[in-house]
């Protein structure tokens, strides 16, 4: 007996069973500890409420939505709120970090002042208080009746007001696939096809993929268009309030702003990082070859660096999206707040926290594998690397 | 020494000033290289050989004197810089491969982008010049999946497919391991045969021997003495150029 206790793979196995045996009498316990509080507190648990209507309204939703609308439908339109948020406020953080990391980067010093005073400020700042910042800021912008006006569009107290294509809903989301596919598409050629053909012949192949994109989307539009109306829904003053277009409301642009700026600033400083990381021999080596410098910084420098990036940006995408729940603190209706709400409206903690829970670990753990997958497809090749 | 100024020089060097902040790296140095002639440049560490060289293709700015690259002078003019360096091939210590390119993409990138080379074209060249250091088999591979020695010859490779009139070694074979230097070697030794106009900083006294037209002798920031091998290893003038031969040679 004695002797069988000295075997290490004993001990580990002995460990293992000891270790799990212990968790999952504490989970059991806690599950028993709760149906017994629920009950005697005469609530009953499950997940029935999901198919009552709510009786409550949403100040913002992508998809149509009224408060007939059962509570899955609004956890829907919670999720997409916040990719859609999330989406916005990544894209605009990535290019704000990139402009300031490449400051910080550059040789020229006063733009490495700016960069640097940059992240100090905007770093150090926490981002409740940058959010209600600019909520405060566009919401004392003019009312709408002395809106600031620059083509078509309209800054108010109330939001932005964007004029929108009168079309059909489906073939305006055609419209924008084939608008993306416009930007996308020559970039993956290019990528792809690298050496395989002359510059030349390069770049003619990806005109005439942007332009075949951008051709499609014109015609999608012309044939959704909707009858009698003109091609353009403008937003126009009526009465006191504005009328058509499309509102993009002031907790959806403060949020947006905030998650930009601050996660501008930490985006800037991996990129700074990925930069840095990029050996000074790679450089030289194409400068001797005669290369460009612009040549030096698409083909060796940023290839290079970022790789060195990837990972940790991951990292911060991940971070910067469950910042959206900040959409609370402004009364936009991301997911966090759709729960929040529907927890005062049904009572059902447990289960809309878990639903919460389940849907952001779901949202990020998708970005983690796609941003694996990334990594791994570019990984340098090999492990005898130098310099 | 020999600074005559002549007409067909690959590289003229004409009291050539290097600071590092307040530190004299090069002191009024004078070289003057031949089209077709191999020069051997050695000397203690921090001598200012590597600085030298790098020099010759603007990796460091010079800060003083004239040097002269295949008739066009190196000055703050982007053109000649550009121009010089097309025609300038230099092989690093460290390799400096670029590792997320495969080693045929490593040859190809320079000729297509800057000779503007038709890729086929580019293609043939860079698995003619693989086939010439020996390892046209890798050219698929990623730097990375080579050895120290293999990386060296791409790297060496990947210079000559800009074909150009000058190379520039600068410690090509420091960071090898002793198995894989024999191999670096034999590629320069084959390139010198063929007529290549040669600066090679090395402590690979041998090569120096074998191929060498002449060897430069640095130490701090000065040529103290430049020599034909025969006579450079034999006798010597300089009481410092005795002392680093009996180290370099004296196992």
């Amino acid at each position: 007996m004695i002797s069988l206790l000295r075997n290490q793979r004993v001990r580990n196995t002995l460990l293992q069973v000891l270790y799990v045996g212990s968790l999952s009498g504490l989970v059991l316990a806690c599950v028993m500890i709760a149906r017994r509080n629920l009950a005697e507190q005469g609530i009953t648990s499950g997940f029935d409420f999901l198919f009552k209507s709510t009786g409550w309204d949403v100040n913002f939703s992508l998809l149509p939505a009224t408060a007939n609308d059962p509570y899955w439908w609004y956890f829907l339109i919670g999720i997409v709120n916040t990719l859609f948020l999330g989406t916005v406020g990544l894209m605009l953080a990535t290019i704000v970090g990139t402009i300031v990391g490449l400051a910080r980067t550059s040789s020229n010093e006063l733009a490495r002042l700016l960069g640097r005073t940059y992240v100090d400020i905007f770093r150090n700042i926490p981002l409740i208080l940058q959010v209600f910042f600019w909520y405060a800021v566009i919401t004392h912008l003019p009312t709408p009746r002395a809106a600031h006006e620059a083509f078509g569009m309209l800054l108010t107290s109330r939001g932005l007001y964007l004029p929108i294509p009168n079309v059909g809903r489906a073939a305006l989301v055609a419209a924008v696939v084939a608008i993306i596919a416009a930007v996308a598409l020559p970039a993956w050629l290019g990528r792809t096809s690298r050496l395989s053909q002359p510059i030349g012949e390069r770049l003619g192949i990806q005109l005439t993929a942007a332009a075949t994109a951008l051709a499609t989307a014109a015609v999608i539009l012309a044939f959704g268009r909707l009858p009698d109306l003109p091609l353009l829904d403008f937003p126009a003053l009526q009465g006191l309030n504005l009328k058509g277009g499309l509102r993009i409301p002031p907790e959806f642009s403060a949020l947006a702003i905030a998650i930009a700026i601050y996660g501008g600033s930490y985006i800037a400083e991996i990129v700074r990082g990925g930069f840095k990381a990029v050996g000074k021999g790679q450089m030289e080596a194409a400068l001797s070859l005669g290369l460009s410098p612009w040549r030096v910084f698409t083909l060796v420098r940023l290839p290079l660096a970022l790789r060195a990036m990837l990972p940790i940006l991951a990292n911060q995408y991940v971070w910067l999206m469950k910042a959206t729940t900040m959409g609370i603190a402004v009364g936009f209706t991301d997911f966090f707040m759709i729960v929040a709400l529907t927890i005062n409206h049904s009572g059902q903690t447990l289960e809309a926290i878990g639903i919460l829970m389940t849907g952001f670990l779901g949202i990020n753990l998708s970005l983690a594998a796609v941003f694996n997958r990334v990594n791994k497809a570019i990984a340098l090749k090999g492990n005898q690397l130098r310099g | 020494m020999n600074s005559t100024q002549s007409p067909g020089a690959a590289v003229h060097i004409e009291d050539l000033d290097k600071y590092y902040g307040s530190f004299h790296a090069l002191r009024k140095i004078n070289l003057c290289v031949q089209r077709g002639e191999k020069v051997v440049v050695c000397g203690p560490s921090g001598s200012g050989k590597s600085t030298m060289i790098r020099c010759i293709n603007r990796l460091e700015q010079h800060d003083g004197g004239r040097i002269t690259v295949l008739g066009t002078e190196l000055n703050d003019d982007v053109g000649n810089i550009d121009g010089i360096r097309r025609e300038v091939g230099m092989v690093f210590q460290h390799f400096n491969l670029f590792p997320h390119m495969s080693v045929l993409e490593n040859c190809m990138i320079a000729p297509m982008m800057v000779r503007k080379r038709p890729r086929a074209e580019a293609e043939a060249t860079a698995r003619g010049y693989l086939e010439k250091v020996r390892i046209p088999e890798q050219a698929m591979k990623f730097p990375g999946q080579l050895s120290g020695g293999q990386q060296q010859r791409v790297a060496i490779a990947r210079a000559l497919c800009m074909q150009p009139q000058l190379m520039l070694f600068d410690e090509p074979t420091s960071a090898l391991d002793p198995e894989m230097i024999a191999e670096v070697l034999d590629v320069m030794v084959t390139l010198a045969s063929e007529g290549m106009t040669m600066i090679c900083v090395t402590h690979e006294m041998g090569f120096a021997r074998r191929v060498a037209d002449r060897v430069v002798f640095m130490d701090g920031g000065e040529i103290v003495e430049e020599a034909p091998p025969a006579e450079f290893f034999t006798s010597c003038r300089s009481e410092r150029t005795r002392q680093f031969l009996s180290q370099v040679l004296g196992h």
